[in-house]
């Protein structure tokens, strides 16, 4: 009998003592106002880098943008303004550029900002060479000098108009001089070092886990609406979905598929927030080997090409229809593969263009995508393209397929004709046009045309409305000459639970996550 | 006796040095033959990093960089040399020392195989001592049944099952990450072991955190693990209680219950020390997929990534690591055998 109470007894401290823990963590984690106002954001992504010297991937850059600032940014909306500078001014040659720096900066740990952390800044990328090849936007940058403590000057060795989209990237973000050693990268953990000017500084890294971001008491703009953020990482986006459907984060960004944005909209206590984006699709050709040197074959796959089917069908409208590199959004954009092959498939102006390509049908041809490293949809979209080409019967598709570490290091070098996106280091034309048409480009197609490359030239060393008549030009240039055929611009969406507010105010043409708008009620 | 006893010892000295010994060509061969693999599969690091924004010009300077174009044999001797320095260098995609991910990662992955194992330990010894006590019986059959499906379900499909009924359905329990997001920045990281760490700092509200995040991936991969368990230890009861001391003791009038509990299933148990060391590699091979499912920041997570990135240094230092717990692991296990079973000698 005694034994019996004694068990009993047992039984009861036990189911007390769970209960004082469970209360216990209910008041520590759920009971402090500093903790409900941070925001936590879940995420897909991979951070490689955070120190900006080595920094050239999206993910990292979402990082950096809260920590970091240059000269010149995105600070709302999708106009480039000057951040950290008040201006630029630039000789008539455009390879001089003078900048003023605004006065009263301070990095997070308090160290006031000077011309000195600039030109400290940007020797220290190019010094530095690191691996992820950042150093190479400032190709052109041949020194930086100061005149006084806020007076940086750059010296370029070709016209760049361009420039103040440079001053906006990483590769101009400014560090403090005194916390970044000048001739090597800083590892993420090492947080005490990792100083920059912006509305957060960076206070925990856990690889692959966790970015821990507080408000920077030294901020010279507007406080963040929020009392921090934590970034998740996640490796899977339907962990990340469950996650957020169960309130465990507030908010993910990047990257759900297109039937978990379908199943987010329908759940309750969540929002989908999407605005048009400028991460783009395209198929490339090697314009120099057969089957696809034959101008009139790629003509025939830009008549044919099914981009309603892929946005509807595939990405269930969570994309649109693109008819130029350069996304529609960003100045200088023209819908220049709409003008010369139209809006929908043509099956006649399709078949005319076979016929004077002289083959024979159905001509057979293979087509190259990544199964994964643009997300798990890659392989519909391209079943999408085979069967609207096969149907055509002017066709016959095989279609192939190569993980990412194989496959980037193919490209033009062995396949014919291969998916590739986009995502820009600036959001401007320049880079959605000069990357892909220059010669040697990084996807080895083979393409060089001495009228684009004095297109090239022209556009880099004007301004204005004259600049964006070449960007035009050199558009309506590549939809004649297809070494690419561009098909899908995505939309930028985040989806966020009901007490989340402020998601739409960030989400534009720059594909900027900006953490500091967002509040938590 | 005595001459028996030092023959026994010196055989015994023989045995552990012999088996220490072949740890050295074993590992050697696995580091030459991981090395290999990762250089016959085609692309590499910096090209899986840059491939798709930087021109080849600016590729072929990195590779030149990193060692990347000297030759194979060149890079071969750097490896080794670095491995017996104890260095096992940078990750080449993201420049992490090797030694934080053995340290930070390699904690998790230990924190979740051991739970994993208690509940394997658990589930396995109950099931597989109750359905070998009562052969035939309907305990048996569900028993046998138990085992034989949560052993032949892939980890990862147990690990969906549980997160939709006990996480999405029920509600009950976390279904990702080693803990909530705000336990994970505010906890002070001691061991990396978070269920230590939150003991370490008197943390209880972080400590039942961590307990719930543990219980759904603890149990998938330990429920796997009792599959074999359950089979081994039933077979291992039933054949134990058909031995000659099992019937002498009931022939001397010894209650059936201490027949069974006191005699029958220690011995029964005892071979269950090898198979915990055999299943070892068992259970960090489904730690990868437990990990990939339940976003457990483990070392086979890492594993998984750095293999998609080609990123060498970190695939050869993650398999060597995983490859010497197992080595040191079966060797505990070898030692222990031969602690308890004489027979056992090279």
């Amino acid at each position: 009998m005694a034994k019996r109470r004694f068990r009993w007894l047992l039984a009861g401290s036990a189911v007390a003592v769970l209960a004082v823990t469970a209360a216990l963590a209910a008041t520590a984690y759920g009971g402090s106002k500093a903790n409900n106002k941070i925001v936590v954001d879940g995420t897909t992504g991979t951070v490689v880098n955070i120190d900006p010297a080595n920094e050239y991937d999206y993910d990292s850059f979402t990082v950096d943008l809260p920590i970091f600032q240059g000269l010149y940014g995105f600070p709302s909306g999708a106009k480039l303004a000057p951040v950290l500078a008040t201006g630029c001014s630039h000789t008539k040659n455009l390879k001089t550029w003078t900048c003023h720096l605004r006065h009263g900066v301070k990095f997070s740990n308090g160290d006031s900002m000077t011309s000195a952390d600039v030109k400290y800044s940007f020797d220290r990328v190019q010094a530095i060479k690191g691996d992820q090849g950042i150093w190479t936007l400032l190709t052109y940058l041949k020194s930086t000098t100061v005149s006084g403590p806020y007076t940086v000057v750059f010296h370029l060795t070709a016209p760049d108009s361009v420039w103040p989209y440079i001053l906006s990237t990483n590769a101009g973000f400014v560090v403090d001089k005194n916390t970044f050693p000048a001739d090597k990268i800083l590892a993420n953990t090492d947080t005490a070092h990792m100083i920059g000017t912006g509305p957060y500084a960076l206070t925990k890294f856990t690889a692959g886990q966790q970015v821990v971001l507080t408000p920077n008491t030294h901020y010279w703009g507007a406080k963040p609406k929020n009392g921090g953020v934590i970034i998740d990482y996640y490796s899977k986006s339907s962990t990340m979905k469950l996650d957020l459907q169960q309130g465990h984060i507030d908010m993910a960004f990047q990257t759900f598929t297109p039937t978990e944005i379908s199943s987010l909209k329908k759940t309750k206590g969540v929002k989908v927030h999407s605005a048009p984006g400028v991460n783009i699709r395209y198929l490339v050709f090697n314009v120099t080997r057969p089957p696809f040197n034959n101008i009139n074959v790629r003509r025939a796959i830009a008549y044919l090409m099914p981009r309603q089917a892929i946005a509807g069908r595939v990405w269930h409208h969570t994309v649109k229809p693109l008819y130029s590199m350069v996304p529609a959004g960003l100045p200088g954009h023209t819908n220049a593969y709409k003008t010369l092959y139209g809006a929908k498939p043509n099956l006649a102006k399709a078949k005319a263009a076979m016929k004077a390509a002289k083959v024979k049908k159905p001509f057979p041809i293979t087509l190259w995508y990544t199964p994964s490293h643009y997300g798990d949809v890659s392989a519909d979209e391209y079943i999408e393209i085979q069967r609207a080409l096969n149907a055509s019967k002017l066709f016959k598709v095989t279609l192939k397929s190569a993980e990412w570490a194989q496959y980037s290091s193919a490209l033009g070098k062995v396949y014919g004709a291969f998916q590739l996106g986009w995502f820009p280091d600036y959001p401007d034309a320049d880079d959605y046009t000069v990357s892909f048409y220059q010669p040697k480009s990084f996807y080895n197609n083979g393409y060089a045309n001495g009228k684009m490359n004095k297109l090239i030239a022209k556009e880099r060393s004007s301004t204005g409305t004259k600049r964006i008549k070449y960007l035009h030009a050199m558009q309506a240039l590549a939809a004649k000459t297809l070494p690419t055929i561009p098909y899908w611009q995505g939309d930028m969406i985040a989806a966020g639970r009901s007490n989340v507010s402020g998601i739409p105010s960030t989400l534009d043409a720059t594909y900027y996550m900006r953490f500091w708008l967002i509040s938590k009620s | 006796m005595i001459r028996s006893r030092l023959v026994t010892g010196t055989s015994l000295r023989t045995y552990l040095i012999t088996r220490i010994a072949l740890v050295v060509p074993m590992v050697f061969i696995l580091l030459t033959l991981v090395f290999l693999l990762m250089r016959v599969a085609p692309g590499n690091p910096i090209e899986a990093a840059l491939g798709g924004h930087v021109p080849p010009s600016v590729i072929k300077q990195i590779e030149h960089r990193q060692g990347l174009d000297k030759p194979l044999i060149v890079q071969y001797g750097d490896y080794l040399w670095g491995i017996l320095r104890g260095n096992f260098g940078t990750t080449i995609t993201d420049n992490r020392p090797l030694s934080q991910i053995i340290t930070q990662n390699g904690a998790a992955t230990l924190e979740l195989t051991f739970f994993a194992m208690l509940v394997a330990i658990a589930v396995g010894v109950v099931v597989g001592l109750v359905a070998g006590r009562f052969r035939d019986t309907s305990l048996d059959v569900f028993g046998r049944l138990f085992g034989i499906v949560i052993y032949a379900m892939p980890v990862f499909f147990i690990g969906l099952l549980a997160q939709l009924t006990f996480g999405v359905w029920l509600g009950w329990l976390p279904i990702s990450d080693q803990a909530s997001p705000l336990t994970q920045a505010l906890l002070q990281t001691h061991t990396n072991v978070y269920f230590i760490d939150a003991i370490w700092d008197r943390n209880w509200a972080a400590l039942w955190d961590v307990t719930r995040h543990l219980i759904l991936p603890a149990m998938t991969l330990g429920l796997v693990t009792a599959g074999v368990f359950i089979r081994l230890i039933r077979i291992n009861v039933i054949r134990t209680l058909r031995d000659d001391y099992i019937e002498a003791a009931r022939a001397r009038g010894i209650v059936e219950r201490r027949v069974v509990y006191n005699h029958a299933f220690k011995n029964a148990l005892v071979p269950v020390i090898t198979v915990i060391g055999l299943n070892f590699a068992l259970l960090l091979g489904g730690a990868v997929l437990t990990e990939e499912t339940f976003n457990w920041p483990g070392i086979g997570h890492e594993l998984v990534l750095y293999l998609g990135n080609r990123d060498y240094t970190a695939v050869q230092g993650i398999i060597v690591v995983f490859a010497l717990v197992v080595v040191a692991v079966s060797l505990l296990v070898d030692f222990l055998n031969a602690f308890v079973d004489p027979r056992i000698r090279y």
